[in-house]
């Protein structure tokens, strides 16, 4: 059985290093200065460019050096990823867009047609990753105040409903949150191939609900020991659904590269964030409740943040995005690419940055070493 | 002194340890689903594209696409890249063999309308004999200066005029000259190189720009520069072509060809040459896109803006 990689996009532009991560300065969610692109300068003026431009290029990199598609993340502090990926399908041609949303945000019917319309537009290279999960200010930000579990009972909802109105109706449904009466995709928007979905959530309500309505059930990078657990877990509560992973990368010819690139980058992060980040608790979320569990108690210097070799806990420190990430030689990081295939992963989500650089630098230095699943490698012996 | 204005060299037969943009992308492992499997073909061209989008939206001046009788034609490259750009100067590099005058301004004057007049000429003298020959070009020595003047000569006839009648040593033109939307389009900018008698006597007469190469091991001598500079006539702007290696500490510098040094010691030199009079920068610095992206983002705000 092969994998599906993927590559996430930066949909709130890109820092041109760690060493300078803290300043987004492709695309215009930093303020603008000399070292901006997208949108840039010349003569003293705006050149026109967008961070969509940039963006186009992210996509077509990863595209043509074979990924699978990219992640299009959704938070307040990015662009929209439907937007985004209606204006992408145009310039790409096999790159397949997992659009991160949160049902609650939007109805399921207008989901339908809009993931619809985007297949016509892409040929039908749409995907969902599906949040259900977050919880506190952040909720609230987008105006969303139901609660916890009940977000989960939403989204199934959610999924019957965007199902029921997929292959054209009539559809009727009556939910604790949504009623519909005659719906349906009209004409040939209706019937087209039902995009994966990718379903994210550490709870228990999460994992039940990935079990009626996920192709994959997506996590953060953990421990891996602790992602056993998890996927184990999710077995025994539902008809196993595949299994995908998202994982920060940094790799480097050499290990002793990789480290000094993260020692770079980390003399920009102030004591204060990192006690902060330390005594954090994680709101009504339970992934990043877990995730604050994996840190390490005691602080001395950034590697104690290696929470198991090569497993980087510190990464939300130096730039916005997780926290996890692999840190390595690329046969360091294939390495380890490897054991999550082994524990049964079936699709990965690589990132690393800048987007645009680091794709290709994964593409071609660590990728080639992957040697697959255990399964796929011939006779293996196991003695008892 | 103004920003000077940085060209990046395409790689016309590929470059990185996978050769991207000559070589078709490596295959993917067989356990890894390859994304590509179903739709269209992807091209090494994809590749050179990303190289002058990173040199667009970087805010460089222009890219320059050598003629590389062993690699991709330069007239094809420059015409993609120069279609997906709406700032970039595209510098098309051949020699005089490759075309009739009146053809090579055909071929040019159909660029300039497909890209609003950015397209530029660099026009090679000085290549092998033995590559001229298995081109199919058997002018050789300094005929070949007096072919090029003919040839810019004729294309500029051509390019502005009407009823033009040319006869030369090299060609032949009766009642020339091009009409319609082809007419009245800016001429591409001629850079020319070379620090030959014959070099310097074609670049004063017809260069809009003369390229001088920094050689590997450092620096371009005062005295014999500005020898060369005066035989040019005071009319051509001048240029310096050099490999670039720039890096944000000094201790992760490998090897010391051409500009090298931390971002603010190539800035620094770069200005240094600026205030000998080069204007313009031809670098290069492989793999080209990450490098396009880092004297992008590092070095040209260094330079930008200096009044």
């Amino acid at each position: 059985m092969t994998i599906d990689i993927w590559w996430r996009i930066g949909m709130a532009g890109d820092p041109s290093s760690l060493r300078t991560a803290h300043r987004q300065s492709r695309g215009d969610w930093a303020p603008p200065g000399p070292d901006s692109i997208t949108p840039g300068t010349r003569d003293g003026e705006p050149d026109g460019y967008g961070l969509l431009d940039y963006l186009v290029e992210t996509a077509r990199a990863a595209e043509g050096l074979g990924f699978h598609g990219g992640l299009l993340p959704s938070f307040p502090g990015t662009d929209d990823p439907w937007a985004v990926a209606s204006a992408l399908a145009r310039a790409t041609k096999t790159y397949k867009f997992m659009i991160a949303f949160q049902p609650g945000f939007l109805s399921p019917v207008q989901a339908a047609r809009m993931t619809a319309s985007l297949h016509r537009a892409s040929a039908g290279r749409v995907a969902y990753n599906i949040i259900t999960g977050g919880g506190g200010p952040p909720q609230l930000w987008w105006g969303d105040k139901v609660a916890h579990d009940d977000r989960y009972a939403r989204t199934s909802e959610f999924l019957d409903v965007l199902r029921g109105v997929w292959d054209g109706g009539p559809f009727d449904f009556d939910g604790r949150f949504y009623r519909v009466r005659g719906g349906g995709l009209p004409g040939p928007l209706a019937g087209l191939p039902f995009p994966e979905v990718f379903f994210s959530g550490s709870s228990p309500a999460a994992i039940e609900a990935a079990g009626r309505h996920a192709d994959y059930y997506l996590s953060w990078l953990e421990p891996l020991d602790a992602l056993r657990a998890k996927f184990d877990a999710v077995r025994a509560r539902s008809a196993a659904p595949k299994f995908a992973v998202r994982v920060d990368i940094l790799a480097r010819e050499t290990a002793e590269e990789a480290w000094a690139e993260i020692e770079r980058g980390w003399r920009h992060v102030r004591p204060e964030d990192v006690r902060a980040q330390l005594s954090r608790d994680g709101g009504d979320s339970f992934g990043v409740r877990r995730a604050v569990g994996f840190q390490p108690e005691s602080f001395t210097g950034f590697r104690d943040f290696e929470v198991e070799p090569g497993v980087f806990a510190g990464l939300a420190l130096m730039r916005p995005g997780p926290a996890f990430g692999l840190v390595g030689s690329y046969e360091q990081v294939a390495e380890r690419l490897d054991q999550l295939i082994d524990l049964g992963v079936g699709a990965l989500i690589l990132a690393g940055g800048p987007h645009l650089e680091e794709a290709y630098r994964v593409a071609e230095g660590v990728l080639p070493l992957l040697r697959g699943r255990l399964g796929d490698r011939g006779p293996v012996t196991l003695s008892a | 002194m103004s920003a000077p204005r940085l060209i990046w060299t395409i790689p016309t037969r590929g470059d990185g340890k996978a050769n991207r943009g000559w070589d078709p992308a490596p295959a993917l492992p067989p356990s890894i689903r390859d994304g590509r499997i179903g739709g269209p073909a992807f091209t090494p061209f994809d590749y050179l594209h990303q190289i002058s989008r990173a040199a667009e939206l970087g805010g460089l001046g222009g890219v320059y696409v050598p003629y590389d009788p062993a690699g991709e034609e330069s007239l094809v490259v420059s015409g993609s890249l120069g279609r997906d750009s709406r700032y970039l100067e595209v510098i098309a590099g051949f020699p005089a063999g490759i075309a009739t005058p009146v053809y090579a301004a055909k071929v040019s004057a159909t660029l300039q309308r497909a890209f609003g007049g950015r397209l530029s000429w660099r026009l090679e003298v000085d290549l092998d004999e033995r590559v001229q020959r298995a081109q199919g070009d058997f002018v050789t020595g300094a005929d070949r200066y007096a072919r090029a003047a003919e040839f810019l000569t004729v294309a500029k006839a051509v390019w502005h005029g009407q009823d033009v009648d040319f006869t030369g040593r090299f060609y032949e033109v009766v009642k020339g000259g091009f009409a319609g939307p082809l007419a009245g389009l800016p001429f591409p900018t001629v850079y020319l190189s070379g620090t030959s008698d014959e070099a310097l006597a074609l670049s004063a007469e017809h260069a809009d720009v003369h390229v001088f190469d920094l050689a590997p091991d450092g620096d371009l001598n005062q005295g014999e520069l500005d020898h060369y500079v005066s035989r040019l006539g005071g009319r051509p702007r001048l240029a310096l072509q050099a490999s670039v290696h720039a890096r944000e500490e000094a201790a992760e510098l490998t090897g010391s060809a051409g500009l090298h040094g931390t971002y603010e010691q190539v800035a620094d030199q770069i200005r240094a040459y600026g205030e000998r009079g080069f204007d313009t920068f031809f670098l290069s610095a492989d793999p080209r896109l990450e490098e396009a992206l880092r004297i992008a983002q590092h070095v040209r705000p260094l330079l930008a803006g200096r009044a």
